[in-house]
């Protein structure tokens, strides 16, 4: 399993297309800083193929005021979920 | 060129943005041609916008600064012979293979996982 | 495990820092060791001494110190990539011929194979980029 990092709203930037073309069937998709934009229940159709493997950082989620905004097929992971979901992995990619 | 098969390598780089726009472009493919001197076996994938790098005919830029052209002359050199480019970029911006000015392998969506899921470190610049 | 980290992005500009900072904490906190931080591209600018952010908002350069002196964590900065940028350090700045200096210790200008080194002596490298 790899861990896909991806940084980009999909509003701003076709980046996560990419990201998803390049997943595994095993691989993961957290998203982070404007990523998580991405993780809102009107966006998050955007990542229908990576569902039940898609994460967001709970950090930058609440920094943002959208915690209560993102959608519940979204796993949400705090900073130490993060590190343990790079535990789990063989390897991360970063995409942004 | 290798097959997607035989590329079990050491680092796979991914170059995802254009000539002259800005230093990525030239950033990760110097880290590419450090990496082989320093005897990892590496892999090129031209994603997205990357593909502008193969484009032939590239000019220098608005200061006269030379742009990545003479770059990828160097890959060879240094014995980088495992270069891929993204079919769907290479559709979507309507090009083929025949526009590049290197002979870099056209690959879909599953090989494109398959070459991150076989080598050790991916740097995405 | 052991960990490295490759930050590409200014700090006040993109929020990579703070992320990679805030990551590198926390894998520390779960018993992990973060061997080296690398800093390419725009992140060479995390290295700039003379930053002075104001007083409410936190010290990045200071952070990354800390880091080095509470759990030995190199700070490696791409030298081709900080001196095109002018961030030279004492030896650099008197090499060519400049006055004063922007980099300095635990920050170590060093060759872009120190990252190469790093991402295959690892066990997880975590690039944060702009």
């Amino acid at each position: 399993m790899i861990l896909h990092i991806l940084n980009r709203s999909p509003g701003t930037s076709l980046v996560y297309r990419d990201t998803l073309s390049a997943m595994g069937p095993e691989d993961r998709l957290l998203l982070t800083e404007d990523g998580v934009l991405g993780a809102l229940t009107s966006q998050v159709r955007h990542f229908q193929a990576v569902q039940g493997r898609l994460f967001a950082l709970r950090e930058d989620l609440v920094a943002r005021g959208l915690i209560g905004r993102c959608d519940e097929t979204v796993q949400v992971v705090d900073v130490d979920g993060f590190v343990t979901l790079t535990e789990e992995a063989d390897k991360t990619v970063s995409w942004f | 060129m290798s097959s997607p098969s035989d590329a079990n390598g050491d680092l796979l780089i991914i170059l995802r943005h254009a000539p002259h726009g800005s230093s990525w472009l030239r950033e990760g493919l110097d880290a590419a041609l450090v990496a082989a001197a320093f005897g990892k076996s590496v892999s090129l994938l031209f994603q997205g916008d990357g593909i502008m790098a193969l484009i032939p005919g590239q000019g220098a830029g608005a200061l006269g600064q030379k742009g990545t052209a003479a770059t990828l002359d160097m890959l060879a050199m240094y014995d980088i012979e495992s270069l891929y480019v993204d079919a769907s970029a290479l559709d979507r911006f309507g090009m083929t293979p025949d526009d590049l000015q290197l002979p870099a392998l056209p690959v879909d969506d599953a090989t494109i996982s398959r070459l991150i899921a076989v080598h050790r470190l991916i740097l995405t610049f | 495990m052991r960990y490295g980290l490759l930050v590409q992005g200014a700090p006040y500009s993109s929020q990579a820092s703070h992320s990679a900072l805030r990551f590198a904490r926390a894998l520390i906190a779960r018993g992990h060791r973060l061997e080296s931080v690398f800093f390419y591209h725009d992140g060479v600018y995390n290295a700039a001494r003379l930053a002075a952010p104001p007083q409410d908002e936190p010290h990045l350069i200071d952070a990354w110190n800390g880091l080095n002196a509470e759990h030995g964590t190199q700070l490696q900065v791409c030298i081709a990539a900080a001196l095109r940028r002018g961030l030279l350090d004492e030896l650099e700045s008197a090499r060519h011929g400049k006055r004063g200096h922007a980099v300095e210790s635990p920050f170590e200008l060093t060759g872009l194979g120190q990252l190469i080194d790093l991402g295959h002596e690892v066990d997880r490298l975590v690039t944060f980029a702009p």
